[in-house]
């Protein structure tokens, strides 16, 4: 076989696995379009034309979908934040220094990463309720911040930042903890920004967690919310429905569509969890 | 957290240091690790022991009796049967599928194998519960995608989620759909990572399409290879549960259930924490050894010297 006709086989496959992938948010964004008529009028066709907003307005009078937002905003942008500040100095820790322990205890975090996540919610279920904490947006961000992942992807990069710089700060008289906040977090900032990101979309997609500890309208974050009007009052109605799926999904897609570079390096650096 | 190391200066990268300032730096990370991890852990462990129905304050210690129940039941071996299967058809779309589209992309330009990547990956930015609701109405009996497709081909309707053959598949689809392009980013990022000079070389000695990929692409891509195929085994359960949740339920007839989501029934559904909680000792006891085995690759990957 020739290279160029393997080349066309192979582009021919990956433009058909491509169509594949995308074709149900295709038919997500194409069936929030519809009149309902058309819904199940012409279900194979993904479009109908002219596209309406009415999935759109009568999602958005049923549902305080700004109420929906708001927690959901607070909700990952405090893991998110939460994360950081937790793992920015650890990560400094395991990358500048040789102590005791170090290998058993970034052995602790490493395997953190692939204990199943249903291994650990009712116990923390039942600490939320003996805490008080159950339906609360602290309640809902707290147990979210235990997470290994940023320390992992962090270390590797603090470890790869010249040492002589790090050096000359402290002949400089610099503390420690000033060379971590002036020296090393300004310098690693792409990647802090590109975890950030990681972080905040993985948050903003969180369900079952939610689901689980946040079930009074008040404190639905988005994913919550729709799936609560999926199985209620917009059961059968799947151009609302799919309104509504649309609504919660725009932020994620828009950012991935902004920062796509960092979004795709910061999954392939860390490729241990999903 | 409070500057409390001014005394200390950073010392040189590999000079041992006996001071407690590297551990006041990791007290936070590690104490929310152990607060909301390895705790949790234990106490289910602890749990398992027990019979408790989540609310009353009577705990009854009742020994192994939970694990012996599990053993005992013909619905627990369904389970495992079903995570059998679960694991198996993540492996063909979430190993074989991308790293076979990852090999693939070698065949075309670098700048057009990017474009390809970006929009596979797509779905992994949606969250799994709201993208998972499309498929619903793919699946619906009487006016979804797939039936009007069959129809179009003059094939019979099918009953995708309420059958229990086709429904585990149908679910298993969803997570495929949801991570194939994660998965393809990962296996693709390992196949670039093999030096141009080695493929050149062999190119120079005659070496051509397969016998280039069996000896020289494959063996280098081994390693990230096995790293993914440990991935998507210990993931697998995890991939499927929210479209479990979202699609069926564990229905019809508990046959869509796995490991996982059956630990998430008998917890918050029926409120069996001590039997929901031995059966999450033994799914992390059935996936112990492929978890040590990504740890150890990991491990060496990183590597703890300076």
């Amino acid at each position: 076989m020739s290279a160029r006709r393997g080349a066309w086989l192979a582009r021919g496959v990956l433009l058909l696995a491509v169509a594949a992938v995308l074709a149900p948010m295709l038919y997500q964004i194409g069936l929030s379009l519809k009149p309902a008529p058309e819904v199940f009028g012409s279900a194979l066709s993904p479009l109908s034309w002219p596209p309406v907003l009415d999935n759109y307005r009568s999602v958005l009078e049923k549902l305080p979908f700004g109420r929906y937002l708001f927690n959901t905003l607070v909700f990952a942008l405090g893991v998110t934040l939460g994360q950081l500040v937790l793992a920015i100095p650890a990560a400094y820790a395991f990358s500048a220094y040789r102590f005791r322990g170090q290998g058993f205890l970034f052995g602790l975090v490493l395997v953190s990463l692939m204990i199943p996540f249903v291994v650990t919610y009712l116990p923390n279920y039942l600490l939320l309720a003996r805490l008080g904490l159950l339906n609360t947006l602290p309640g809902l961000i707290l147990p979210m911040l235990a997470g290994g992942y940023g320390i992992f992807l962090l270390r590797q990069h603090f470890k790869s930042f010249p040492l002589s710089i790090l050096e000359a700060a402290q002949v400089d008289g610099a503390s420690t903890w000033q060379i971590l906040w002036r020296v090393l977090v300004p310098a690693n900032l792409p990647a802090i920004s590109a975890l950030a990101v990681y972080l905040l979309i993985n948050a903003w997609n969180q369900f079952v967690w939610p689901l689980l500890v946040a079930n009074r309208p008040e404190v639905y974050v988005l994913t919550v919310a729709v799936q609560r009007f999926a199985g209620g009052e917009g059961v059968n109605d799947w151009g609302a429905m799919m309104a509504a799926a649309t609504l919660a999904t725009l932020p994620t897609l828009l950012l991935y569509l902004a920062v796509r570079k960092a979004i795709l390096e910061t999954f392939t650096e860390g490729a241990v969890k999903g | 957290m409070a500057p409390a190391t001014r005394s200390s200066p950073a010392r040189p990268k590999g000079q041992p240091l006996t001071g407690l300032t590297p551990y006041l730096y990791l007290a936070p990370a590690l104490l929310a690790l152990g607060l909301f991890i390895y705790y949790p852990l234990l106490n289910t462990v602890y749990i398992s022991f027990h019979e408790w129905n989540l609310v009353s304050a009577k705990r009854t210690w009742v020994g192994l009796e939970n694990y012996r129940t599990l053993l005992a039941s013909p619905d627990f071996r369904g389970i495992l049967l079903q995570s059998g299967l679960y694991v198996l058809l993540a492996l063909v779309g979430n190993f074989l599928l991308p790293v076979g589209l990852a090999l693939l992309t070698l065949q075309v330009g670098e700048r057009e194998g990017e474009v390809y990547q970006s929009l596979l990956f797509a779905p992994t930015v949606v969250a799994v519960s709201v993208g998972s609701l499309v498929w619903l109405w793919f699946y619906l009996p009487a006016g979804g995608v797939f039936n009007g497709l069959l129809a179009q081909l003059g094939l019979p309707p099918q009953p995708w989620l309420s059958s229990s053959a086709m429904a585990l598949p149908a679910v298993s689809l969803v997570a495929a759909w949801k991570y194939l392009g994660f998965h393809y980013l990962i296996a693709l990022a390992g196949l670039r990572a093999i030096p141009r000079e080695y493929l050149e070389a062999a190119r120079v000695d005659g070496a051509s399409g397969l016998a280039l990929l069996r000896r020289v692409v494959l063996p280098l891509f081994g390693p990230s290879a096995l790293f993914l195929f440990l991935s998507t085994v210990i993931q697998s359960l995890e991939y499927a549960f929210i479209p479990i949740e979202v699609l069926t339920q564990g229905g019809p007839f508990g046959s869509t259930s796995n490991l996982m989501y059956a630990v998430w029934q008998e917890a918050f559904k029926f409120f069996r924490a001590g039997l929901a909680s031995a059966q999450a000792v033994v799914m992390i006891a059935l996936f112990a050894g492929f978890i040590l085995w990504q740890f150890r690759l990991l491990e060496r990957r990183v590597g703890y010297e300076r």
